[in-house]
């Protein structure tokens, strides 16, 4: 069972980044996953996030959750919004970050103490693909480099999500950010 | 726009009884409001003058003028609760309220 | 098999749907604003063919409802919280007309403090309008337990109304994968609706909610007593039917690992699936757990309680409803009415409130709780098991006078 955390601000597609996860985990490789999305006061910036529960059999838990196994997160300036989120990782907990600067992941690995970061200049990635700064797309790619699912199932998941014309522009910016990602 | 579909039973030439839980009735004892009347009204054709003051006052609507005929005023008694508005409303004062029964 | 992700909403929709409802009156509101939302799309597309009627409050979305059913289709409804409490005095109209009309709760506390989040409380305070109520532990249930309370409803033997409660956002806006079954088989299962009892039709008139005597009160109120008596084995009979014809098994009350359990905690709603999945890691652990989950909770399955709670004796009930002023919480106090002549100890929790996190450590503590009192070690046990420990200092304001 893998429990991860989406961070990022209203307006990114955090929620629609899950939803398109757990299609790609439950449909395209015939796992099984649960998006359980923290709705607040509803508006663009304010820091929001959806957590996801995978499994390769049917999963119970139907609650937030506490142990990451990895976090992504979309706004790489969620460290200075008073977002803690040390208390939900442990040592093997891996971040994917989007950030366009090696330094400000190198200070989120130093920061938080994380193992294995996984960043990409998501946004960049976006806009070059889809012509908005919306990098849920591009990040399930940059998830896809971790190994916790295959690019393949992202891609078909974000064409069933998306619809077929914005479908392949996400999943290029996807594929893209895919093969982008760095690991530190 | 779908037309609405009627999918209970076919109406039945033969009408049965059925039981029924909750609060429903097909016969209305109670609409019989003529059974309700103490004062009947009772008009004048002498000194009527056929206007229709008394059906447009009437709240029940069960007056009808009908000038061709000598007793111009007819009052459906089925519905008639006797409530006296049609002569208080008369210009001419040709309608009084009389005790019907006992 | 085919799989289809969706959330509790859409899940509702999907089985409203395939019910084939003619009519639909629904009023947004969240979290239930997608229903409404999709239904709308669906009548919109032609996919489902209906009459939506809008409305204007909720209060006219059930009237529309109801008296739309008595004309002879399924129609459909759906609301939350502050829309349930509007809908109140319909809810009567409804079951006391005997028109079996299902309708998604999707639970919501109810204002004030204003909240957007779950919690029993709305459906909890309709537990005796009439009205049979189904709790969903997850998205599969939500969409299998709206088939089957069409089924059971329409029972010629129950003509009840049946609310089919989801957690609001925990179920509403989680995604999951469900199986959605062809439609010809749900067609088979619930078929076509007929009206049975009374029926609102200009060529055979009748007239429906007349002015009732107390010399005829009592006994209509008696005929849904026993309507909600005879849904207990009804809903038991369609469980079965449902399983054999869609292969997922159904119960009342379901007793989880409950057979050697030295504690079982009762629990409704989406909290069952995280109080399984502790009840595995403690059994792990050596520690004798079980869980006992209320799929029905109107009419009330003591019988059932009692066959899985007869064996235990310390019993703790998870309230997410606060019960303000009763003794505990609404099923805690079902649970012990059912239990009175059985010797046991029967503990009430009250947490989840407002959108509050029924969290794993949360139903450890309780399980841990139950334990120690069962073995003798403790005598009080934490009531309100996830308050802050300064409850009655959340706020300060700054006043002029």
């Amino acid at each position: 069972m893998k429990e991860i955390r989406f961070y990022g601000v209203g307006g990114q597609g955090v929620v629609v980044a899950a939803k398109t996860f757990s299609v790609a985990v439950s449909i395209y490789e015939n796992g099984y996953a649960t998006t359980i999305p923290a709705y607040g006061h509803e508006r663009r910036g304010a820091p929001v996030y959806a957590d996801i529960v995978a499994d390769n059999k049917p999963i119970l838990k139907n609650c937030f959750l506490y142990e990451l196994d990895g976090m992504m997160i979309m706004d790489d300036t969620l460290i200075s919004k008073h977002i803690s989120i040390e208390k939900f990782k442990n040592e093997d907990t891996f971040l994917v970050l989007n950030t366009n600067s090696c330094s400000i992941a190198e200070e989120y690995k130093n920061t938080y103490h994380f193992r294995n970061v996984y960043y990409v200049n998501a946004t960049a990635g976006a806009i070059k693909h889809i012509g908005k700064p919306i990098p849920n797309s591009a990040m399930l790619g940059a998830l896809a480099a971790t190994g916790i699912v295959k690019i393949e199932s992202i891609e078909q998941a974000i064409r069933e999500t998306f619809g077929a014309k914005a479908g392949d522009c996400n999943a290029k910016a996807a594929r893209e950010a895919y093969a982008q990602t760095t690991k530190i | 726009m779908t037309v609405m579909q009627k999918q209970q039973e076919k109406h039945t030439p033969k009408p049965q009884k059925f039981r029924v839980y909750g609060p429903v009735a097909t016969v209305y004892g109670s609409s019989n409001t003529g059974s309700w009347r103490i004062l009947c009204p009772k008009v004048d054709y002498e000194a009527c003058i056929k206007c229709g003051t008394c059906a447009r006052s009437c709240p029940a609507n069960i007056i009808d003028i009908i000038k061709e005929q000598s007793e111009c005023v007819v009052i459906d008694f089925d519905y008639c609760k006797g409530c006296g508005i049609c002569a208080n409303e008369c210009p001419v004062k040709c309608i009084s309220m009389v005790v019907e029964r006992g | 098999m085919t799989y289809k992700m969706m959330d509790g909403n859409l899940a509702a929709v999907e089985a409203m749907k395939m019910a084939k409802v003619q009519v639909v009156s629904a009023y947004p509101i969240t979290p239930q604003s997608n229903i409404a939302e999709k239904l709308s799309d669906l009548v919109a597309s032609g996919e489902l063919k209906a009459e939506y009627i809008r409305v204007e409050s909720e209060h006219s979305a059930l009237s529309v409802a109801t008296t739309a059913q008595l004309a002879g289709v399924r129609a459909a409804t759906a609301t939350a919280s502050n829309g349930l409490a509007l809908m109140h005095e319909v809810l009567g109209m409804t079951s006391g007309n005997r028109v079996p009309i299902v309708m998604p709760v999707v639970n919501r506390g109810v204002a004030a403090p204003w909240t957007l989040w779950c919690e029993h409380g709305d459906a909890m305070a309709e537990r005796d309008m009439g009205w049979m109520q189904f709790y969903c532990e997850n998205v599969q249930e939500v969409f299998d337990l709206i088939l089957m309370a069409y089924k059971a409803a329409e029972d010629k033997d129950v003509l009840t109304p049946a609310m089919v409660c989801l957690d609001g956002f925990f179920l509403s806006h989680s995604m999951q994968k469900i199986v959605v079954p062809k439609q010809e088989l749900v067609d088979n299962f619930i078929g076509g609706y007929k009206s049975q009892n009374t029926y609102l039709d200009t060529e055979d008139p009748m007239f429906i909610c007349d002015l009732t005597g107390s010399e005829e009160y009592t006994e209509m109120k008696y005929q849904q007593k026993v309507a909600m008596d005879n849904a207990i084995g009804v809903i038991e009979q369609v469980q079965r039917e449902f399983e054999e014809r869609f292969g997922r098994k159904y119960s009342i009350v379901e007793g989880y690992r409950t057979e050697d359990a030295d504690v079982v905690l009762v629990a409704l709603g989406s909290m069952c699936g995280t109080g399984k999945h502790v009840v595995n890691k403690l059994r792990e652990k050596g520690k004798k757990v079980g869980l006992a989950k209320v799929t029905v909770f109107r009419p009330f399955p003591a019988e059932k309680i009692r066959e899985i709670l007869s064996g235990t004796r310390c019993i703790g009930v998870f309230d997410r409803s606060a019960g303000i002023g009763g003794q505990g919480g609404p099923v805690w106090s079902e649970v012990c009415a059912a239990m009175k002549d059985i010797s046991c100890d029967i503990r009430n929790y009250t947490g989840g409130l407002g959108g509050r996190d029924v969290s794993p450590d949360n139903i450890e503590k309780i399980f841990d709780e139950l334990l120690e009192i069962s073995q003798g070690k403790r005598k009080n046990h934490t009531a309100w098991i996830d308050l802050k420990e300064n409850a009655m200092d959340i706020r300060q304001v700054i006043k002029n006078v």
